[in-house]
């Protein structure tokens, strides 16, 4: 991604100015609105009321991300959210490398009818699966539990995971698989000790992707877990609301401290990320 | 030296001396044994909740009422087409579709074309890409909530800054509707120039140089040569990103609720509804049978074109 550095006969223009502008208008769009959060976070309440509005904080305060944990137990929300996440992407990876692994090595009769059925089912829109689920996690008693968001998470990135491990599976050549099982390796054992180290990266990759999902989700979030207890973050987010009140700075300040670990998760791992996204886990 | 007690132990147990021949034999077994957790879960999860969906459309089932599951036929697909709340909130899920996806690829293309040029450092450039795509849902709806918010927005700030009085967003069906449509083009633009400028960086620039001998302008080069080229990466996108837009919850849920009535409300937001606030599990299975079929619609369109590129 980054070769395209020299000055060179520019692929659409060149020029020192335009690259000036293309470069702001790119970081005003991408970052201009969680800066503004962080920046709402940062001021009073008084601050924030005063007219014409202030764009930087004059006299910053970290208060609001005192009340933010104060008025709403929101490490509990980031606890839950976490393990939520966490869990899910964990048996996404377990069981995509296992179907992956099957597609891409073995020989089997219906590969192009399952690799049909896996692309049919990631466009699947998991709205439509509220009711039944509601439903299902109601008779099972799995309503607020993590397991009524682990388990459809988990469906949600798989087949994305799937197609992505199955092209990073064929790109490993044979012989060395053929080698460890000649030294005596299954091909289990070949599968978690040759293929799985070198398509590390690959399924690093689609945990990325899978634990970003999973960290997004709302939807089921909401309609699932409703003891706070168990509320995920983007759900938990909404108690700060008051029936009439809306505090606005104690709201971004918990955004801000929701967007700081998948930010964090994006700055280290961009270039693996960008790869990931555009390679074949093609979802919005 | 423990691999290799193992690997004769396991030698003894699994593998018999002719171990080519038994892995001829076992590819189907393996196979069926690698593929089974993905089915059970698949199954699990769509599968049977799809067949649920469907049988439960046919019932009168009101948690709330505490009868049981009464079956009454098409009555609830009865009651949807006589539903005027049913009717609009598909219609503002079509037209947020019908105005979020070109608008994505539009603000997309153009946030690609720009990412393209030949920056000397690049990570700026792709964080600036990536941040939005990584931002929850539920928080760029909340986050744009705040920028339209009527006397502390920024949006009106700006607005004022520029001799335009500024608006009440929310009080206004048709602005509450264009702050959303806003809203959801940039949260999803980010994601479309990720994959247009992938796009773009596999077109060879000996391309553009042999257009240059020959004259072409930018224009013309852009029309001929770079969009026929990008269609392909620009197709699956754009499902994507239909089928997406066609389940639109999260950013009217936080920044509207829906209001001001159900101006805003889309499908999604008024099966959660059903669902999870009225509990009426019938009729809001009627409602998903809708998104179902409206979303397969789309994925056949996908599932031919993958096949006609095969």
């Amino acid at each position: 991604m980054s070769h395209v550095t020299a000055e060179g006969p520019a692929s659409f223009f060149s020029g020192k100015p335009l690259r000036f502008i293309a470069a702001t208008i790119l970081l005003v769009n991408g970052m201009f609105p969680a800066l503004w959060i962080l920046f709402t976070s940062l001021k009073t309440e008084a601050e924030l009321t005063v007219k014409p509005i202030t764009w930087f904080p004059h006299a910053p305060t970290v208060a609001n991300y005192m009340q933010a944990f104060s008025d709403q137990p929101l490490h509990i929300f980031l606890f839950n959210s976490f393990m939520v996440a966490l869990l899910s992407t964990c048996t996404t990876l377990l069981v995509s490398v296992l179907a992956a692994y099957a597609l891409a090595r073995l020989n089997l009769k219906y590969r192009g009818l399952i690799l049909s059925a896996i692309i049919a089912v990631s466009t699947f829109p998991l709205v439509t699966l509220l009711v039944p689920l509601f439903e299902i996690m109601r008779a099972l008693n799995l309503l607020n539990t993590w397991i009524a968001l682990i388990l459809p998470y988990t469906v949600l990135s798989l087949p994305v995971c799937t197609l992505m491990l199955v092209s990073f599976f064929e790109g490993i050549p044979r012989d060395l698989e053929n080698a460890a099982m000649i030294d005596g390796c299954t091909r289990l054992g070949a599968l978690f000790k040759v293929v799985v180290p070198l398509c590390a990266p690959g399924v690093f990759t689609a945990g990325i992707l899978a634990f970003v999902n999973a960290w997004d989700e709302f939807l089921l979030a909401l309609s699932f877990n409703s003891n706070p207890a168990l509320r995920t973050l983007p759900v938990g987010i909404q108690l700060y609301q008051g029936e009439f009140a809306f505090p606005w700075p104690v709201i971004s300040a918990a955004l801000v401290v929701g967007i700081v670990p998948v930010a964090i998760l994006i700055v280290i791992f961009q270039e693996r990320v960008v790869s990931g996204l555009t390679a074949g886990g093609i979802k919005g | 030296m423990t691999t290799s007690t193992l690997t004769t132990t396991q030698r003894i147990e699994k593998e018999p001396p002719a171990w080519t021949r038994m892995l001829d034999l076992s590819d189907r077994a393996l196979a069926v044994l690698l593929l089974a957790p993905a089915a059970i879960l698949l199954s699990l999860i769509i599968v049977y909740p799809v067949a649920r969906l469907a049988y439960t459309s046919f019932f009168s089932l009101s948690l709330t009422s505490g009868l049981p599951a009464e079956f009454v036929g098409l009555e609830n697909y009865q009651l949807m087409i006589e539903d005027p709340v049913f009717w609009e909130t598909t219609w503002n899920t079509v037209l947020i579709t019908l105005i979020t996806v070109p608008g994505a690829l539009v603000v997309g293309m153009g946030l690609a074309l720009l990412a393209n040029l030949p920056f000397r450092t690049q990570w700026p450039v792709r964080l600036s890409l990536l941040i939005p795509w990584a931002l929850p849902l539920s928080f760029a709806g909340l986050i744009f909530a705040w920028f339209f918010h009527s006397e502390y927005g920024v949006v009106n700030d700006v607005l004022n800054r520029f001799g335009i009085e500024g608006v009440i967003w929310f009080n206004s069906p048709d602005l509450a509707f264009a702050a959303i449509c806003l809203t959801i083009i940039w949260k999803t633009s980010s994601f479309m120039a990720l994959i247009i400028l992938a796009g773009l960086q596999t077109i060879p620039r000996s391309l553009y140089e042999a257009a240059d001998v020959d004259g072409a302008g930018r224009l013309r080069q852009f029309f001929e040569i770079t969009l026929p080229l990008l269609k392909p990466a620009i197709v699956v996108a754009l499902i994507f990103r239909t089928i997406t837009a066609l389940q639109t919850f999260d950013i009217p849920y936080m920044m509207t609720g829906g209001g001001p009535g159900t101006s805003t409300a889309t499908l999604a937001m008024y099966i959660h509804q059903n669902t999870v606030s009225f509990l009426d599990l019938g009729y809001g299975s009627a409602l998903a049978v809708v998104m179902f079929l409206l979303s397969m619609c789309v994925t056949v369109v996908y599932l031919r074109i993958i096949r006609t590129k095969e």
